[in-house]
């Protein structure tokens, strides 16, 4: 069931290759910026850490899931995840520990607290979207078979 | 009255759906769902809402696609001779009626921008526009609400999303996601 041995899934394609090469910094960079910017333009965790997520789906698509697969450290996957639901509910929970209310940003004794305190959260956001939405991705791409026949597959 | 564009982003959108819900072939079906969402994320900056917009585009008409187009490719398609699905009578009138009976509810709603319409009075919408740059220092008030004044219920959106990926993987009998 695995993709290596579904013929046709994976085209090699030199101006696919080339063209997402050329393509993959603007596109990060664009997932970035939607995903701090979101403060001051549209945008925010959510739709940037998709955009950034859909990066490593470009990857994928034009060399091939298993070897993006073999790239990609899960383990970093996890991370990011995990570090989002972290920052945000640390943030959350901080403000309660010096002496304020949940996520009352005011609380930090820093100048701009507010500000950098959201664009903080957005970035865990982002973290935590974009690395689901990549995990999705291959855990779909790697099939069933393996929840079904118990796991001599992968 | 709508302009041509919108009235032609609602006839584009409508046909989407409507083919998305009739054809027999399941990728053709994914990819008319597809076109709905660009569709539909068009409508959503139209109606001056480019966060949503913004969000449509990249999750209904982009991940969206590829999750189903991926799970798809793990599944086998049957290949049909009809086109269309073949539609009861009974479905048929029951949808007919259900959206009439929605659309009969279109004319109490305010129109689009009008200077009248309750959000534009209302006292909560109007305190965030007034307050929200002072108090958050972020000029956008949509991040400013969600990050903000309502950043519980946006904990537990990140949090949804991160279960759901816990979850795909305990259903998957996964240890990692790569």
């Amino acid at each position: 069931m695995s993709d290596a041995e579904q013929p046709g899934l994976y085209v090699e394609s030199t101006v696919i290759m080339t063209t997402v090469r050329v393509v993959t910094p603007f596109i990060l960079t664009f997932g970035l910026f939607i995903m701090f910017h979101g403060a001051d333009s549209p945008g925010g965790g959510f739709q940037g850490g998709v955009i950034a997520g859909s990066v490593v789906m470009m990857l994928a698509f034009a060399y091939g899931i298993e070897a993006t697969r073999d790239w990609l450290d899960s383990r970093l996957v996890v991370a990011i995840a995990s570090f989002g639901v972290l920052t945000f509910a640390g943030i959350g929970l901080g403000s309660i520990l010096l002496g304020g209310t949940f996520l009352e940003y005011h609380r930090y004794p820093i100048e701009k607290a507010s500000k950098y305190g959201i664009e903080l959260v957005e970035l865990g956001i982002g973290g935590i979207v974009a690395s689901v939405i990549i995990g999705l991705f291959f855990v779909i791409a790697a099939g069933f078979g393996h929840a079904i026949d118990g796991g001599d597959e992968s | 009255m709508p302009t041509t564009v919108e009235l032609a982003l609602l006839v584009f959108v409508l046909g989407c759906a409507v083919g998305a819900a009739v054809l027999r072939d399941v990728l053709a079906s994914v990819i008319a769902f597809a076109a709905y969402s660009l569709g539909i994320s068009i409508i959503w900056i139209v109606l001056q809402a480019p966060d949503v917009g913004l969000t449509e585009a990249a999750v209904g008409a982009g991940v969206m696609t590829i999750l189903l187009l991926l799970a798809l490719a793990n599944t086998s398609r049957p290949s049909e001779d009809h086109r269309f699905e073949s539609i009861s009578l009974r479905t048929a009138i029951v949808v007919v009626v259900f959206v009439a009976v929605m659309a009969s509810t279109i004319p109490a709603l305010p129109a689009i921008g009008g200077p009248d319409n309750p959000v534009v009075d209302g006292e909560v919408s109007q305190y965030y526009l007034d307050n929200a740059y002072d108090q958050t220092q972020v000029h956008n008030a949509v991040t400013a609400v969600l990050a903000g004044y309502r950043g519980l219920d946006t904990l537990g959106e990140a949090v949804v999303v991160f279960v759901a990926g816990v979850a795909t993987l305990s259903v998957l009998r996964r240890e990692d996601f790569a």
